[in-house]
């Protein structure tokens, strides 16, 4: 077996900055080797260690979806010294990749389901990856009815501007975007998630959901969706945990006796109740 | 024969023979502390020591360990393996409790699809020539931990000290190999084999803290919001002692170090401790576990409740280091003590 800790190395094909104040960017990220790429099968929801080789390593979901041939996408925003040496990066750069971690979302047991997605604010990265699986043409059939409910605190946050557009045209996926307070020229919805997840109404038939987003969001969303009738099992969570080795080795990602790393960092709301309240 | 005898004048002989072929790694004195050190003047070994200070799992999981080492030129960057890795090595004179330490690390480095081959290679080439304990410290509790100050099992080689000379023992095949190869090793008496029974005996009885601590994980599960939690770490100073030092602690921060004025360095590991703060400090300022008892608590937990449910042993030894070294005398074995008496239905919850 391999060194677990060696990275695969790859190269940035592209650079997007996501949002006006320019604190959050996409890399796009492509193998120097074809058969590095081949055996990086990962499913959306799951996430890698990337690093700058001489800076540091960090945790961070992967943004695409495994539809999108070619290459990988991570959306990092800029907070530390790893981070901001990806936001200097230039197209060109090294970047070394170890993955795919983690468990990721559950599209097998969410075959048959309605599925609705609810995200806020930078968090949507993983769930852009799995709107773009669930939307493929080859995987379309197997879900039912998807909805998006996703909220920003300003128009200027919203994320992936250019393929939301898109999702907005499509007939067989309902988007609803919402921002805190109004305004100039926004014609979507005006307030909190939890509001806009009681307004749509998403039925527990049947169906999964997937929410994303800061605590405060996560707390009054999910209320929301319990008032509704939906059940724990029926909720699902990523969490997200200081790491350092992303393979379940260098302790610190531990709620109880599980790692976020190895046993996450997707969790459903029963699961999470199981384990002690330290996250 | 099982048994050989080998002359306390004879190491010199022993180490000559075996350090063509190994790094040999004993106990000597340094800085007024017992430490383990690949040697290179056997008359520095000292044997009849209680128990280093910072344990041998440093030979298997250094404190600063390289996981690769890289060069970067230009746009173009190069990862090479980290060296030595398939060197072999002798840890001559450990104790039970560190060699039982040893098992415990292999197994959690073993777990799920990704192995720490680093430190499994280093196991599969490191033996183990051990010795029992004769005068056990007031410290010890290896006898409450499923251990034994005479515990043989884990060692290829076992020694036990009869006052001007050593039994040897072969324990594994890989030990059994190794005595035959020291051919000079003279045979044991019965009488030699009966002493060191009734030293093993003795030593067992001198160990008078008795840890009732089966079923320990199902006191503790249903009790993570007990006041106990916050009795048991009032005093603590958060300083890690009690981690660094233990010979079943595993975890690490990664590093990248690079080499001042120059294109090369190395990621590596370095000890890191639960009981500080910026252990679980995510980048967004949140850290859930911000408080002195939720580290403290974390750390019980671990051992004794996290690692009996996941993998059906105890995560202690019972080497009575964190006892010991413990700066404000936070003594692990009464804090068991207070968590045994927890009555069942108890449940308070402590505001972390």
């Amino acid at each position: 077996m391999p060194n677990p800790y060696i990275p695969i190395l790859t190269s940035v094909k592209n650079i997007v900055s996501e949002n006006e104040v320019n604190d959050i960017k996409t890399l796009e990220l492509v193998f120097k080797k074809e058969e590095d790429y081949k055996g990086f099968n990962y499913i959306p929801g799951q996430f890698a260690e990337i690093s700058l080789i001489g800076k540091g390593e960090c945790p961070i979901g992967i943004a695409s979806s495994p539809t999108e041939e070619g290459s990988i996408k991570f959306t990092i925003k800029k907070m530390g010294t790893v981070t901001t040496g990806f936001h200097n990066c230039d197209l060109g750069d090294i970047v070394g990749v170890r993955g795919p971690l983690g468990n990721g979302w559950p599209i097998e047991e969410m075959k048959g389901k309605n599925i609705v997605i609810i995200g806020g604010g930078f968090a949507f990265s993983t769930l852009r990856s799995l709107v773009i699986y669930l939307l493929d043409k080859r995987y379309r059939k197997n879900y039912k009815d998807i909805t998006v409910i996703y909220g920003n605190r300003d128009s200027g946050e919203v994320l992936y501007r250019d393929i939301l557009e898109e999702w907005e045209k499509r007939d067989d996926i309902k988007v609803v975007l919402t921002i805190d307070r109004e305004e100039e020229g926004w014609t979507r919805e005006v307030g909190f998630v939890a509001a806009i997840v009681k307004k749509v109404a998403p039925s527990p038939n049947n169906a999964m959901a997937v929410v994303c987003g800061p605590p405060i969001m996560i707390r009054t969303a999910v209320a929301e969706l319990v008032n509704l009738g939906w059940k724990d099992e029926q909720i699902l969570n990523s969490l997200e945990m200081r790491m350092k080795c992303g393979i379940g080795k260098c302790g610190r990602c531990n709620i109880g006796n599980k790692f976020v790393c190895i046993d996450g960092p997707v969790f459903s709301l029963a699961e999470l109740k199981k384990l002690p309240n330290e996250y | 024969m099982e048994y050989k005898i080998l002359k306390k004048d004879q190491i010199i002989k022993l180490y000559n023979d075996l350090t063509k072929d190994y790094n040999f790694f004993a106990p000597i004195k340094e800085k007024r502390n017992i430490v383990f050190r690949k040697i290179t003047n056997p008359e520095e070994i000292v044997l009849d020591y209680l128990n280093s200070k910072v344990p041998p799992k440093e030979i298997l999981f250094p404190e600063k360990d390289i996981l690769f080492e890289y060069k970067i030129n230009d746009n173009e960057i190069e990862l090479e393996e980290p060296k030595n890795l398939n060197e072999q090595n002798i840890i001559f004179g450990i104790r039970p409790c560190d060699a039982h330490s040893f098992v415990l690390l292999v197994n959690f480095f073993s777990q799920g699809d990704f192995k720490d081959e680093i430190i499994i290679n280093r196991r599969k080439n490191t033996i183990l020539i051990g010795i029992g304990c004769n005068t056990p410290k007031s410290t010890c509790f290896c006898t409450s931990v499923e251990g034994n100050p005479f515990q043989k099992d884990y060692m290829d080689v076992f020694l036990v000290d009869l006052q001007n000379e050593y039994l040897v023992e072969g324990i594994s095949d890989k030990g059994k190999d190794l005595i035959k190869k020291l051919s000079w090793l003279a045979d044991a008496k019965e009488m030699d084999i009966e002493k060191a029974q009734e030293l093993k005996k003795q030593a067992e009885e001198s160990i008078t803290t008795k840890l009732d601590l089966k079923d320990i994980d199902k006191i503790l599960d249903p009790n993570f919001d007990h006041p106990i939690w916050k009795e048991v770490s009032e005093t603590c100073i958060g300083c890690g002692t009690c981690s660094f030092l233990c010979p079943t602690c595993t975890c690490f921060d990664v590093i990248d170090e690079n080499v001042p004025n120059k294109n090369r360095g190395r990621r590596i590991r370095i000890w890191d401790t639960c009981q500080s703060c910026l252990y679980t400090l995510h980048t967004s300022g949140h850290n859930p576990r911000n408080s002195c008892i939720q580290r403290v608590r974390n750390r019980i937990l671990h051992k004794f409740c996290y690692y009996p449910e996941n993998y059906g042993m105890l995560g202690c030894v019972g080497c009575g280091r964190c006892v010991q070294l413990c700066p404000v005398n936070n003594d692990l074995r009464t804090i068991i003590e207070k968590i045994k008496k927890i009555e069942p239905k108890r449940e308070e919850k402590v505001s972390a």
